[in-house]
C-alpha cells in the first residue's frame, strides 16, 4: 500500500473518532462536522509531504478544534453576538493515545451513526450524512458515487445537518425503548449504500478517478465498525455477512462489456473465496446464537448459493426452506418472487408459477418488471417459449435499468 | 432512483388563472422546491419558455434544418419539470402529489433510465 493510500484509510478510520471528540465538547453537528472536514483536508495535503504525525488522532483533534473555534467565532461575529464559548487547547483526555480507552470511542461512533440516520431525515440525506460524517468521504466523492452534481450534494449535507439541529437531536444515546428502531434505521442506510454500489455499473469513462470510491467497500467498512461496536447483535452480524457473501460474487456478475450475467451462468472460480469463508463463518455463528431476522436469513441464502461448486450443485430445498422462513419473518413481495424461483427448482416450474400467481392481486408488485422477468424465467423452464418471450418483453418495457434491458433483449433473442 | 415530474399546459390554460391564483401557485411551488431541495430529494426545478420560442432541429443529408415550434403537435406542451432523486417510485408519486399543479390539472411522473441493474 502506498503512503498516500495508507494515509487515506487512516483518515477515514479516524474521522468519526475525531468528530465524536469534538461533539462531546460542543454539541452542534454542523459546525463540528465542517471543522473535521477541514482538518481531514489539511491532513490529506500535509501528511503525504511531511510524513504521519506521531499521534495522528491527537493531531486531527487539535487542528479540528482550532478550526471549530474559528467557525464559532465567525458564526458569532456574523450574528453580532458576544462570544459565549471559551476554548483553550483540547484537554488531555481527548488527546490520549488511540487504544488507551476504547470505551469512549465505541459510544462516540455508535452515537454518531445513530445521529446521522436520525428519523427526521429522508433516506438520501441519511446516506449522504453517514458517508461524510462517519465514513469521512469528501462531498465530491459522495456526489460522484450517486451521480449528482457536487453542489447538490453539498447542499443536501448542509441541510441535513441543519435539520438535525432543528429537530433538537443531541449527541447522546437514544433511550432504550427507541434503540432497536434507531439501529434498524442505521442498518437500512448501510444496506442502501451497499446496494447502490453493488448494482452500479462499472464506472463510466467520464467519472473522475480522483473522486471514485467503491460504495460496497465503504458500506462493508462501516458495517464492520457497527459490528465491532455491537458484536452481540445477530442482525448486524447477518447484515455484514450478507454484504460479504454478495460482494464475493461481484467479479462474476458482469461481462467485460458490462452485461449482467445470470447467477447460474457466472464463472464461480472468479468469486472471492476469502469473503465467502468470512461471510459463512459469520452467518453460521449468528444463526446459532440469537434471534433470527431478515438480514440473517438473506445471508444464509447467499451462503448456500456461494458454497455451491456449480449452479447444478445448488441446495435448492434449503434455499426454499429459508425463503419460506423469510416470508414469515418479513413478508415482502420481492422475497416471494425469489421463493417462486426456489420452488420451481425443487418442485418444478408449474409449482413456481403457482407461487407467482399469489402475487397477482398484490398492488405493491403488479406491473413490476421483476414479476414479469421471473414469470418469463419459469415459463422458459416449463418449455413454453412463446409465453416466456412475451413475459420478458413485458419486463423489458417496464424496467428503468439499461443493463437489465440489454439482458432481457438477449433472453428474448434466444427464445426467438 | 431518479424521476422527472412534468407539468403540461398552454397559453389558454395559463391565462385562465387569475394573477392572484398564479402568484399563490408560484409561492406554493417555491415552498415545495425549498422543502425538497432541503430533504435532498429535489435535484432541480426548471420552467420552460412559451412554445412559440421552442425550435426543432432536424439533420438531413448532414444539413441541419431548424423549424419553429415543438416537435410534437399537441394541444398542451411541456411547461416545467422537476428532477427528483428519491428512494422509490412510491416516494416520487408522493412528492408529485404535493406539487400545486397536481391539484389544478396533472403532474406526469417518468422514471429516468439508469445503468444499475441486478441479475434477474
Amino acid at each position: 500500500m502506498t503512503t498516500q493510500a495508507h494515509a487515506e484509510d487512516l483518515l477515514r478510520e479516524l474521522a468519526p473518532q475525531v468528530l465524536g471528540a469534538l461533539l462531546r465538547r460542543h454539541g452542534e453537528l454542523d459546525l463540528c462536522e465542517d471543522a473535521v472536514q477541514e482538518a481531514l483536508l489539511e491532513a490529506a495535503t500535509t501528511w503525504p509531504k511531511r510524513g504521519l504525525p506521531d499521534n495522528p488522532r491527537a493531531w486531527l483533534i487539535t487542528v479540528a478544534t482550532r478550526r471549530l473555534i474559528d467557525l464559532i467565532r465567525a458564526e458569532h461575529a456574523r450574528r453580532g453576538r458576544e462570544e459565549r464559548f471559551a476554548f483553550g487547547a483540547p484537554p488531555a483526555e481527548v488527546l490520549r493515545i488511540p487504544g488507551e480507552d476504547v470505551g469512549m470511542d465505541r459510544d462516540d461512533s455508535l452515537m454518531l451513526m445513530l445521529l446521522c440516520c436520525h428519523p427526521a431525515l429522508t433516506a438520501p440525506s441519511q446516506i449522504a450524512l453517514t458517508l461524510r460524517a462517519v465514513g469521512g468521504l469528501t462531498t465530491a466523492e459522495i456526489a460522484s458515487a450517486f451521480f449528482v452534481p457536487e453542489a447538490t450534494m453539498a447542499q443536501r449535507i448542509s441541510r441535513a445537518k441543519q435539520r438535525i439541529r432543528d429537530a433538537g437531536a443531541t449527541f447522546a444515546m437514544p433511550p432504550a425503548r427507541e434503540l432497536d428502531a434507531r439501529l434498524a434505521a442505521v442498518m437500512h442506510v448501510l444496506y442502501l449504500i451497499f446496494n447502490e454500489g453493488y448494482t452500479a455499473p462499472s464506472r463510466t469513462p467520464a467519472s473522475d478517478p480522483e473522486t471514485q470510491v467503491e460504495l460496497t467497500t465503504e458500506a462493508i467498512r462501516l458495517t464492520r465498525q457497527l459490528y465491532r461496536l455491537r458484536p452481540e447483535d445477530t442482525e448486524i452480524s447477518g447484515l455484514l455477512a450478507l454484504m460479504l457473501l454478495t460482494e464475493a460474487r461481484r467479479p462474476g456478475r458482469l461481462t467485460p462489456g458490462g452485461d449482467l450475467v445470470d447467477l447460474a451462468e457466472q464463472d464461480r472460480t472468479r468469486w472471492n473465496r476469502a469473503l465467502i469463508d468470512e461471510g459463512v463463518e459469520l452467518i453460521t455463528g449468528a444463526l446459532a446464537s440469537g434471534p433470527v431476522g431478515a438480514y440473517q436469513l438473506q445471508a444464509a441464502i447467499a451462503a448456500v448459493h456461494d458454497e455451491a461448486a456449480g449452479a447444478e450443485d445448488t441446495d435448492w430445498p434449503q434455499i426454499m426452506a429459508l425463503y419460506l422462513m423469510l416470508d414469515l419473518a418479513a413478508p415482502n413481495p420481492m422475497a416471494t418472487l425469489s421463493l417462486a424461483v426456489a420452488v420451481a427448482h425443487v418442485r418444478g416450474p408449474l409449482a413456481g408459477l403457482d407461487v407467482l400467481a399469489t402475487l397477482d392481486d398484490d398492488a405493491r408488485v403488479v406491473g413490476h418488471h421483476r414479476l414479469f422477468a421471473v414469470r418469463g424465467h419459469l415459463l422458459e423452464m416449463a418449455g413454453d417459449r412463446a409465453a416466456a418471450r412475451e413475459a420478458f418483453q413485458g419486463a423489458l418495457r417496464r424496467t428503468a435499468s439499461t443493463a437489465e434491458k440489454r439482458y432481457l433483449r438477449n433472453r428474448i433473442d434466444h427464445l426467438t | 432512483m431518479k424521476y422527472i415530474a412534468i407539468i403540461y399546459g398552454n397559453k389558454d390554460l395559463w391565462e385562465s388563472f387569475s394573477a392572484e391564483e398564479m402568484t399563490r401557485a408560484i409561492a406554493e411551488q417555491d415552498a415545495f422546491n425549498r422543502r425538497y431541495v432541503e430533504s435532498g430529494e429535489l435535484l432541480g426545478a426548471y420552467g420552460l419558455g412559451d412554445e412559440l420560442t421552442a425550435r426543432t432541429v432536424r439533420v438531413r443529408g448532414g444539413v441541419p434544418a431548424v423549424t419553429d415550434g415543438p416537435y410534437i403537435e399537441a394541444k398542451e406542451f411541456v411547461s416545467s419539470f422537476c428532477l427528483l432523486d428519491v428512494e422509490n417510485e412510491a416516494r416520487a408519486l408522493e412528492l408529485a402529489a404535493q406539487m400545486p399543479f397536481a391539484a389544478q390539472n396533472a403532474v406526469e411522473v417518468w422514471p429516468i433510465l439508469h445503468e444499475a441493474g441486478t441479475e434477474m
